[in-house]
């Protein structure tokens, strides 16, 4: 597709860096961005290429009360009010890439969910699991999870990042492979929070 | 009035402070860098207001990401001024931001100076070797995120020909920048 091909994925990225791709489009490029080192390397090499454009621009000095605002709020992130002291990264596993999540899912789902081969389902589905970013974007597939709900997987880079810059994980239903718009399509069977150093 | 470019070394490390919460690293980043930041953001945003508010939005990303800076990659800068310009295309997208015709502004296309770093006479080079129309899209895109319908109703070129022009711009100027 046009991933595989150099030219096209330099039309591509070179397209989304300056802000062309939409919709759909743009959905399966930020999935591609994520799965792909190859991608992630295009668009990189746009972002450094471009940037000589950005002396042209007078700069600008900001209100004082942007600095207030930006501080208040990692102050909030660093100490959440949910805890008195700084967690130690309860994710790191997750940092040597590993997604072990077979007690916290498949425990909560078996508890909360028939078994998914006992789901007579036509179209077949599936259950994918993604992460949640606190900030406000889109959630990041982490991927299908098999039927006995058990899944260890190692993530790509922008999964990790995902991982950890997600207040929960949700668990969608979807067509068999997967949501193919990069966004659950099927309702949301499952929500954890999660708590992380920020 | 400008600033000396802020030295990459200075700001890799600045940002391996802050992957290590030391939010006083974060404050010395924002010094360095928010006059540039806040200009990329008002020429995509418009008005104060907005582009002030994404700027918060946008060194909270930094703050979060900080450890996730990849540092062959080398440009600390581009990483952070890619984090303003994605923000802002969102804001647009969602804020569903119309710009009256009259009030696009000139690009301000880099001219060729002697001065400049190596990185930039090439893109520079580059960009001379487009037609006129093509440049100014492709500057008028990255500057203001405007969109090529935008594009082809300011210039009176039809869609179809901004759109062709601007996917051969893209091929002329990654072959220009790889010799």
């Amino acid at each position: 597709m046009n991933y595989q091909q150099p030219d096209l994925l330099d039309q591509l990225t070179g397209a989304y860096v300056l802000g062309r791709l939409r919709g759909r489009a743009r959905a399966r490029f930020e999935r591609r961005y994520a799965q792909s080192a190859v991608v992630r390397a295009a668009r990189h090499r746009w972002e450094d290429d471009f940037m000589p454009l950005l002396p042209s621009l007078e700069p600008v000095m900001p209100s004082e009360r942007v600095w207030t605002e930006i501080a208040s709020r990692i102050r909030h992130i660093e100490n959440p009010p949910q805890s008195s002291r700084r967690s130690t990264r309860p994710w790191r596993w997750a940092l040597a890439g590993m997604l072990a999540l077979s007690l916290l899912v498949g425990v909560s789902i078996g508890l909360l969910y028939p078994p998914l081969q006992a789901v007579q389902s036509d179209p077949p589905k599936a259950y994918e699991l993604s992460a949640v970013p606190r900030n406000g974007q889109a959630p990041v597939s982490l991927g299908l999870l098999p039927r006995n709900l058990t899944i260890q997987r190692a993530l790509s880079a922008a999964q990790r990042a995902a991982l950890l810059g997600a207040n929960r994980l949700a668990v969608s239903l979807e067509p068999l492979g997967g949501s193919k718009t990069g966004h659950a399509t099927g309702p949301v069977l499952y929500v954890a929070d999660v708590s992380s150093a920020g | 009035m400008s600033l000396p470019e802020p030295d990459n070394d200075e700001l890799e490390a600045l940002l391996a402070r802050c992957a290590s919460q030391d939010s006083r690293a974060l404050e010395d980043l924002y010094k360095k860098v928010v006059p540039q930041l806040l200009a990329v953001l008002l020429r995509l945003l418009r008005t104060r207001d907005r582009a002030e508010d994404a700027l918060q939005d946008v060194f909270v990303r930094i703050w979060r990401q900080a450890g996730q800076y990849e540092a062959r990659r080398g440009w600390v800068l581009a990483w952070l001024v890619s984090i303003a310009r994605y923000r802002a295309i969102d804001l647009q997208r969602s804020q569903k931001q119309s710009v009256p015709l009259d009030a696009i502004e000139e690009p301000a296309v880099p001219a060729v100076r002697p001065e400049s770093s190596l990185t930039q006479r090439s893109l520079e080079r580059c960009l001379e070797l487009l037609s006129g129309d093509q440049r100014h899209c492709l500057v008028l895109a990255y500057q203001q995120g405007l969109t090529q319908d935008l594009i082809a109703a300011t210039t009176g070129h039809p869609l179809g020909t901004v759109k062709s022009g601007a996917r051969r711009a893209l091929l002329s100027l990654r072959r220009c920048l790889e010799s």
